[in-house]
């Protein structure tokens, strides 16, 4: 990799010329998942040969979406293609199976890197080459270790103990075994170390000069922007801007889309005049000050945060962005116990929360919200929620079960604060559904109800908008603007969609690679030159 | 003291057995998370055919014959009956195969009828003297088969491109799909060489010093499989290996000191093996060797 500084400073212009028929075409493409939700309704792509197209957008747009209805995996997760067509190089994709396209020359690295930790490096990359002639793998080998020279030295070591960033490689080394024509590529950066992110990009680098065409799925705007010749921006499963790729990073759409910048703010309730009537058992008190000193954790070799330190004020909206991979969610789950830090500690109030157990910080009134929901999905959302009230409840197993008039009471005032709290959050109507049917903004909806049936003093939320459609996540906005105002409740919002936030937070805290870039009010951390450098890269800066 | 070191030996040679058995439940498993009921079935169709065809044809060839038959009967159901409902979730898959060992197993004792059908091994009844330890010439044979079968299949998970599918797609189906393995045909193969193992296990499972061919021989072949395959991590070939030596071990102990433990009452040797099975699962839920569950939050 001797070429990097060039590689890196040169606005990434396609070695092979990239007019003339597209090399792989998508067209029209719609696609859904459970028969329900439509995750892409009309997207059209092109790759020229050897030109690297970056796919950009937020959680939930359809980029993974997208490179699984190429690579045929969308029945694993439950997804097919309705409508549109996939052809590369004049045969259909889109009706062969998985394993034909890799024979056709389409091969994808999973998002999450996905080794085979199991299996040796050596066997990662014989698997990855299963596809094709075992005449030709000598030959594949031969060429991949020579990318990536890391890989020969740990030939036999297994592959689970590799580092991520050495895990990233592999999975690269492994897909480029079976010789693609084309290489998707799906979050490559994610959750790496800056330095491990410039020997990705640099890698992606040479694999489109040796002529191999890349399609590149990627949260971060910054390296994607800086490597690909044409991007397109997806939204919601459209298409929301394509265009050459250093166009792209300069203009104010894009800028608005990953900084928020321009946004009106999100109405602004004022405080409600009283607070909602509190049912039997809900937990009298006020909020505390959450307060966060030194957090820091590390997965192996991986320090996933890197000494973050936050105050959340009682009654305030604080908000945690970064892009992807920054520790947010992380913090999160150290917070609330699922981790444990390795150094730093944090203090609700006067409690330690360090060396609690979840359940023990739940009771001390800290609510959360999962990013990947976790509602019971055959129940209804009356259910769900009143399951959220579980710890409200007095009523024991025998008492219940004998419906004894306390009960009864009990359960009738739990089902009234359980309409109440449906009500803040427009859920009335679905109450009587059940959650495996409602669409996914709904169900992002009732998983934040859950949590505020547990009547919490503290509600963390992780990632609340992330696959939502632009009008559901302006609505969000003003649900939790009403949250705080009518509860009085202090909240941590975990996000990456910095729009959303700037809205409706009182204070914002940034991470990038796991450690504190910048902390103020929205409007000061729009301006911070190094947030716009985390999720724009140096072609932001360029721009006033 | 001899009494021990006989159990011990005898302990292990029926260990290698089980091993075998437990093999070949714990394979269609890795490869395609069916618990596969059917297995004992198998087992004694693999039984059976030699039992039955062994005057006929010899010795030699009616374990050939068998190996054919039960190999082509589990893929029959591997890739025909489970292949078409195969969006139904593992539970269901492991249902179907209880009704399907339910099937086999009446038809096969129904062909045995009253006949005592032995295998006609050239072993026979011969048991072989070392010191005082007196062990059945059949279950040597049984001990050198296994360990050469065993260490073919181990060799070939390893060194073959089928063993590196399916180990890749045991890890992550998803995955192993996009480097161009295709799922059904390494289940296929993982189904034939459970029937394979079924036939060569029923044949040293019915040999002396077992009475013969029976209709229970099915039931009584899962018994030790479920337990070996269950303590050794479900999806684990070395769990496989140890878990059988383990339930072999722990049976014939069982046996051999029943006098000792009359208190447990009679039999307890057919239990044994699940209380040792309880006792490790209360230590590591997901057996000696096998991968544990992670979820991700």
């Amino acid at each position: 990799m001797s070429q990097t500084s060039a590689t890196r400073a040169a606005p990434a212009e396609p070695a092979i010329p990239t007019s003339g028929e597209p090399l792989l075409r998508v067209r029209d493409l719609h696609v859904s998942y459970a028969g329900a939700l439509r995750a892409l309704r009309g997207v059209s792509v092109d790759v020229p040969p050897g030109g690297v197209v970056a796919v950009l957008g937020a959680n939930g747009a359809g980029k993974s979406t997208l490179l699984r209805a190429i690579s045929g995996t969308l029945r694993f997760s439950g997804g097919r293609v309705v409508d549109g067509s996939v052809d590369f190089d004049g045969v259909r994709l889109d009706v062969m199976d998985p394993a034909a396209v890799v024979r056709s020359g389409v091969v994808q690295v999973p998002e999450g890197r996905q080794v085979f930790e199991d299996l040796t490096v050596d066997e990662n990359l014989r698997a990855g080459g299963l596809a094709g002639p075992p005449r030709a793998r000598r030959a594949a080998r031969d060429r991949v270790l020579e990318l990536f020279p890391l890989l020969r030295e740990r030939a036999h070591s297994r592959a689970g103990l590799l580092s991520g960033g050495e895990q990233q490689m592999l999975a690269i080394a492994r897909a480029l075994m079976a010789t693609p024509r084309v290489l998707l590529l799906d979050e490559p950066s994610l959750g790496l170390a800056p330095r491990m992110v410039e020997r990705v990009a640099d890698v992606i680098g040479e694999i489109h000069r040796s002529g191999t065409a890349v399609v590149l799925v990627e949260q971060n705007a910054a390296m994607a922007l800086r490597l690909a010749g044409t991007a397109y921006v997806l939204e919601v499963g459209r298409v929301a801007l394509h265009g050459p790729a250093a166009r792209l990073a300069g203009r104010d759409e894009v800028r608005e889309r990953y900084l928020g910048v321009g946004r009106g703010p999100a109405p602004q309730t004022a405080p409600g005049p009283a607070r909602a009537e509190r049912a039997p058992g809900s937990r009298e008190g006020a909020p505390e000050t959450l307060v966060a000193e030194g957090l820091s954790v590390r997965f192996g070799g991986v320090a996933a945060l890197s000494e973050v330190s936050l105050t959340v004020a009682p009654g305030s909206v604080h908000a945690l962005i970064g892009p992807n991979g920054a520790g947010k969610s992380t913090c999160l789950n150290v917070l609330t116990g699922i981790y444990r830090a390795t150094a730093g500690g944090a203090r609700y109030g006067d409690v330690e929360l360090s060396g609690l157990r979840p359940h023990q910080i739940a009771r001390l009134g800290i609510g959360r919200t999962f990013q990947n929901l976790a509602l019971s999905a055959s129940a209804t959302v009356a259910d769900n929620l009143l399951l959220g009230r579980h710890r409200l409840s007095r009523a024991g197993f025998l008492t219940a079960g004998l419906r004894t008039p306390g009960a009864r009471r009990e359960r009738a005032a739990q089902e009234r604060r359980v309409a109440e709290i449906a009500d803040l959050l427009e859920l009335r109507e679905v109450l009587g559904r059940v959650v495996a049917g409602l669409p996914y903004g709904v169900r992002k909806r009732v998983e934040l109800a859950r949590a505020l049936c547990a009547e919490p003093t503290l509600l963390l939320l992780d990632e609340p908008v992330a696959g939502m459609t632009t009008e559901e996540s302006t609505r969000l906005a003003a649900t939790v603007a009403r949250i705080r105002a009518d509860l009085g409740i202090s909240i941590l919002l975990v996000e990456h969609d910095m729009a959303f936030v700037m809205g409706i937070a009182d204070e914002v805290t940034v991470l990038d690679f796991g450690r504190r870039i910048a902390r103020g009010s929205p409007a000061e951390v729009q301006r911070d030159p190094d947030v716009i450098r985390a999720y724009l890269g140096a072609t932001g800066e360029a721009v006033p | 003291m001899s009494h021990f070191v006989e159990l011990l030996v005898n302990g292990l040679s029926l260990g290698c057995i089980d091993a075998l058995i437990a093999l070949g439940f714990v394979v269609v498993f890795k490869a395609t998370r069916v618990v596969n009921f059917a297995y004992g079935s198998l087992l004694l169709l693999g039984a059976y055919v030699v039992g039955r065809y062994h005057d006929r044809i010899g010795f030699g060839p009616a374990v050939i014959l068998a190996v054919a038959v039960t190999a082509g009967m589990a893929a029959l159901i591997g890739v025909v009956l489970l292949r078409r409902v195969r969006l139904a979730d593992h539970g269901t898959l492991a249902i179907l195969t209880l009704g399907l060992d339910i099937v086999l197993a009446t038809e096969l004792t129904r062909r045995i009828g009253t006949d005592l059908l032995t295998t006609g091994d050239p072993w026979g009844a011969e048991v072989v003297t070392i010191g005082s330890v007196h062990i059945p010439q059949t279950r040597i044979a049984a001990a050198i088969v296994a360990v050469t079968v065993v260490g073919a299949f181990l060799a070939a998970l390893k060194f073959t491109d089928w063993g590196v599918a399916l180990r890749a797609s045991a890890e992550r189906p998803a995955t192993a799909t996009l480097m161009g393995i295709r799922l059904s045909r390494v289940a296929a193969g993982a189904w034939v060489l459970a029937g394979t193992l079924a036939a060569v296990a029923g044949l040293f499972f019915t040999a002396f010093p077992s009475p013969g061919v029976g209709g229970t021989v099915g039931q009584v072949a899962l018994g030790a499989a479920v337990p070996a395959a269950v303590l050794g991590g479900l999806d684990s070939t070395t769990g496989a290996l140890v878990g059988g030596l383990l339930v072999g071990v722990t049976a014939t102990f069982a046996a051999g000191y029943q006098d000792q433990l009359a208190f447990l009452g009679r039999g307890f040797g057919g239990v044994a093996p699940y209380v040792v099975m309880l006792l490790v699962l209360l230590a590591r839920p997901s057996g000696l060797f096998g991968s544990r569950e992670v979820t991700r939050v």
